[in-house]
């Protein structure tokens, strides 16, 4: 029987990258987002849902064990993100990120952690981003919501861990998709300044992060986060 | 088909006897109802309630398709547990489920 991924946020971008390359891989996989999606496979399950809905996110993880088996991988990979200095932050903009990028996250989190847990094994995977140790200014709250992600990260890592789950995150650099399409390109080169390695990301950088965490000897490897372009 | 109270009861009792004969324990393998879930005098520690709780979501889950958190904000602010034992438990999830219907 094939594994079974859930991978958050596979309509576009990083997230339907990541969906087609592990249904490739001969995984079954299992992706959300708020729209439709048009991922075509036989392997492929598309829910449609708001995963800061918690009744919408507890259905979907089980409806998935109904028709596919119980979750192996998760990556929570969507998120949202708006720049904005902080003084002209609108307080609902605060709360709508952190409710997709950190309550999302954990609701598929917990949800798919039980079922792990059953298992006795299972990988999760955390997108995080490099705005968090950059500090970037513009990204106050998207940036915190990625902190909180990473600390979510190393305490779900010391939790399950003694279940043979492990929790890991990978903190991207900017990569061209619609994430960063509203960003000045002034503010992307400063930033891609400030890498080791200076130049955008792909979504190959990010798959690659994903194969070693789900490889068989990660096994060990829980509680980090990996960041790309050489950032530390 | 809404589940009776018998049949709440028996995932309950099945979920700790199995847990009993995993974890080598004789007297959760022969829980009844008065079997403390918490508590200095309870077989489980806090780790093995949190792991049962799971179990019997999926348990309701896999064999009525009620996909409720029984862990919630209404279980965690009671002055009593709904978890201080597995009869009071049992009243909990059938709340739990005739809420949901609702």
């Amino acid at each position: 029987m094939s594994p079974v991924a859930l991978i958050t946020g596979t309509r576009k971008g990083i997230g339907r990258a990541l969906a087609e390359h592990l249904l490739a891989q001969g995984w079954q996989v299992a992706g959300c987002s708020r729209r439709a999606a048009d991922i075509e496979s036989e392997n492929y399950r598309h829910f449609t849902l708001d995963i800061s809905d918690e009744t919408a996110v507890i259905q979907m993880v089980r409806q998935i064990k109904r028709e596919l088996g119980p979750v192996y991988a998760l990556v929570n990979n969507a998120g949202t993100a708006a720049m904005n200095h902080l003084l002209s932050t609108p307080v609902e903009t605060c709360r709508s990120i952190f409710e997709t990028n950190l309550t999302g996250s954990f609701l598929c989190l917990r949800e798919c952690a039980k079922q792990m847990s059953r298992q006795k094994k299972g990988r999760i995977i955390n997108l995080s981003s490099v705005a968090s140790p950059l500090n970037l200014e513009g990204e106050a709250i998207y940036a915190a919501s990625k902190a909180a992600i990473e600390s979510l990260t190393r305490t779900a890592a010391k939790e399950l861990g003694p279940h043979g789950i492990t929790v890991n995150a990978i903190g991207p650099t900017p990569v061209d998709t619609d994430l960063i399409r509203t960003v000045p390109k002034e503010a992307i080169t400063a930033l891609i300044e400030r890498q080791a390695i200076q130049r955008l990301g792909t979504t190959a950088d990010i798959i690659n992060c994903v194969d070693f965490f789900l490889r068989e000897e990660s096994s060990f490897i829980s509680g980090q986060t990996l960041y790309l372009g050489g950032i530390a | 088909m809404q589940p009776d109270r018998n049949a709440i009861a028996t995932i309950v009792l099945n979920t700790l006897h199995e847990m009993g004969e995993d974890l080598d324990r004789p007297e959760l393998a022969s829980a009844d109802e008065s079997t403390r879930l918490f508590g200095a005098r309870s077989p489980l520690d806090s780790m093995n309630l949190v792991n049962f709780i799971a179990d019997v979501e999926e348990r309701l889950s896999d064999d009525f398709r009620i996909d409720i958190t029984l862990a919630n904000q209404s279980a965690m602010s009671r002055t009593h547990s709904p978890f201080r034992r597995a009869s009071s438990c049992i009243d909990y999830i059938m709340e739990c489920i005739t809420e949901h219907k609702t």
